[in-house]
């Protein structure tokens, strides 16, 4: 047979870009929800609060495989046909938000009351106290525990391949079933995720050391 | 606090029952007890013949597999009409899951068969880590493969076909898939079909057949490209869906084997055997034969190429 190195080299590359797409994308999309969610869980308001503890109870409690066949072929019968992209990336966000939920929750504890107390009596209503004074220092705080939901979240992404979307374990799958290299693909497949994981934590060493200098 | 938490272990066990079926990682099975079924399957497993002793104990692997009491297989049990758990007896049933049934009974005289569920991207590993005895796992024989394993066979001669719904109007032949969305197994060969015939169709893949049917249902795709056997099959149990067109490959189905173990003489000596006795043609006939019409095909003969 002749040479399909060209070919199985662009569908890796592909499988990859849509790798980190759908975690860079649903980092993202998790980093919103967790601040929201985060915010009902510390609100004086009750149903808000009700509202936050739910939502992390839940998503942080799903496998992410059977939010994501929920998702791809269950709601469909409902009459909601999100497209394959579209359900992994909001499965991604849903779980991986609650557990960012947490860690911004955990990096809140370090904001002193007496900072939290000077912004009120210098005005500051519920919204911009959170903004301005809590989480710009919880967000510092929880920089590494965050890392590890950027980190969830490039792993989840590889059981994208389960519910059809080539990602870089299903463009290895592809390129197996014609070339028979076998585990030696996964193989090098792991050894990009490690690479990558590996890169967010050092970005975020260098994050961190950036921020407590000022 | 407590209701959302009962609300998440409810959602989470739901949820779990649906999964385990494409997550387990190794289940036993097909452990027979032949002719306890009324189907007349079980009886035909059953009359397949026996070797003898002889014949055993002049090829290594075979007298390995009798010295185990068990033949290792790898497979799966998610495949409709080729090797399919049945949840009430917990016993695969299919083409393959019958063949590898009567392997097993040719050489220890009952069968005993310990299924590990295979993938695309294990079954040469598995072989070759000899984790395995023989793979039946539609599998089809490419040179590339042969360089790592060996084939018996070919027992099946396979062609894949296109089911769309019974409204789809524009789509007939392979031709007609360019441009729409089409679905087919992950770990099959309609993926390597579909990239052949049809390059410029926009694939899907879902790990099981009854993901890629609910995908054609709920027009998430307009086809669902697979061995026709199989699509017959659906086109049957799930109404609004029809076949079209014939056949657009062939392709070749061995039984995968460590390389020279010296099982491919003897299981290409079997498989000639089953098939001069009628045993093939009773197996086709009670499994894929459920769904195609007609008498048996003639099967493939075991060709001993290297």
């Amino acid at each position: 047979m002749e040479s399909t190195w060209g070919a199985d080299l662009s569908g890796l590359v592909n499988g990859l870009l849509t790798a980190l797409t759908l975690t860079v994308v649903g980092f993202a999309a998790a980093l919103v929800l967790g601040l929201l969610a985060a915010a009902c869980r510390v609100s004086p308001v009750r149903p808000l609060r009700a509202v936050g503890t739910l939502y992390v109870e839940l998503f942080r409690n799903i496998p992410l495989l059977c939010l994501l066949v929920l998702i791809v072929f269950g709601l469909p019968d409902v009459g909601v046909l999100l497209p394959l992209t579209i359900a992994v990336v909001s499965a991604l966000a849903a779980v991986n938000g609650a557990f960012a939920c947490e860690a911004i929750r955990s990096g809140m504890n370090a904001v002193p009351a007496g900072a939290i107390d000077a912004a009120r009596s210098l005005g500051l209503g519920y919204g911009a106290t959170l903004r301005l004074i809590v989480f710009p220092v919880a967000l510092r705080r929880s920089l590494q525990p965050l890392v590890n939901v950027f980190i969830s979240t490039l792993l989840g992404s590889s059981l994208a391949s389960a519910v059809g979307v080539v990602d870089l374990i299903g463009a290895a799958q592809i390129i197996n079933l014609r070339e028979a290299w076998g585990l030696a693909l996964f193989a090098a497949a792991a050894g990009v995720y490690v690479a990558i994981a590996l890169g967010a934590g050092a970005l975020g060493i260098v994050l961190e050391r950036r921020w407590s200098r000022t | 606090m407590t209701s959302s938490r009962t609300l998440a272990l409810a959602i989470l066990l739901t949820s779990a029952a649906l999964i385990t079926g494409c997550a387990s990682p190794s289940v036993p099975g097909g452990s027979g007890n032949p002719g306890s079924g009324s189907t007349g399957y079980d009886d035909i497993v059953a009359s397949a013949p026996v070797a003898s002793a002889a014949e055993i104990e002049a090829n290594p692997w075979a007298r390995a597999v009798r010295d185990a009491g068990v033949l290792r297989v790898g497979g799966t049990d998610l495949a409709r009409l080729w090797s399919l758990k049945d949840p009430t007896t917990g016993k695969l049933e299919g083409f393959d899951a019958g063949l590898s049934q009567m392997l097993s009974r040719y050489i220890l005289g009952e069968v005993h068969t310990e299924l590990t569920p295979v993938s695309v991207d294990t079954r040469e590993t598995l072989l070759q880590n000899h984790a395995v005895d023989a793979v039946f796992a539609t599998y089809s024989i490419t040179p590339k493969r042969e360089a790592k394993v060996d084939f018996a066979g070919p027992y099946y001669q396979s062609g894949a076909s296109i089911l769309v719904r019974s409204d789809t109007t524009n789509i007939r032949d392979v031709a007609d898939l360019a441009g729409k969305t089409v679905v087919t197994q992950s770990n099959s060969t309609g993926v390597t079909a579909l990239r052949e015939h049809a390059p410029d169709a926009h694939v899907v893949t879902f790990p099981d057949n009854v993901q890629c049917v609910s995908a054609l249902t709920q027009r998430r795709v307009d086809a669902y490209v697979i061995d026709e056997s199989i699509l017959l099959s659906n086109a049957v149990s799930t109404p609004g869906l029809k076949v079209v067109g014939t056949p657009f490959t062939s392709d070749p189905y061995g039984i995968g084997l460590p390389k020279e173990s010296g099982a491919k003489a003897f299981v290409n000596q079997w498989l000639s055997r089953i098939i001069a006795d009628g045993s093939w043609a009773r197996l086709w006939k009670a499994t894929i034969g459920t769904v195609v019409e007609g008498s048996a095909p003639t099967p493939p003969v075991p060709v001993p190429a290297g």
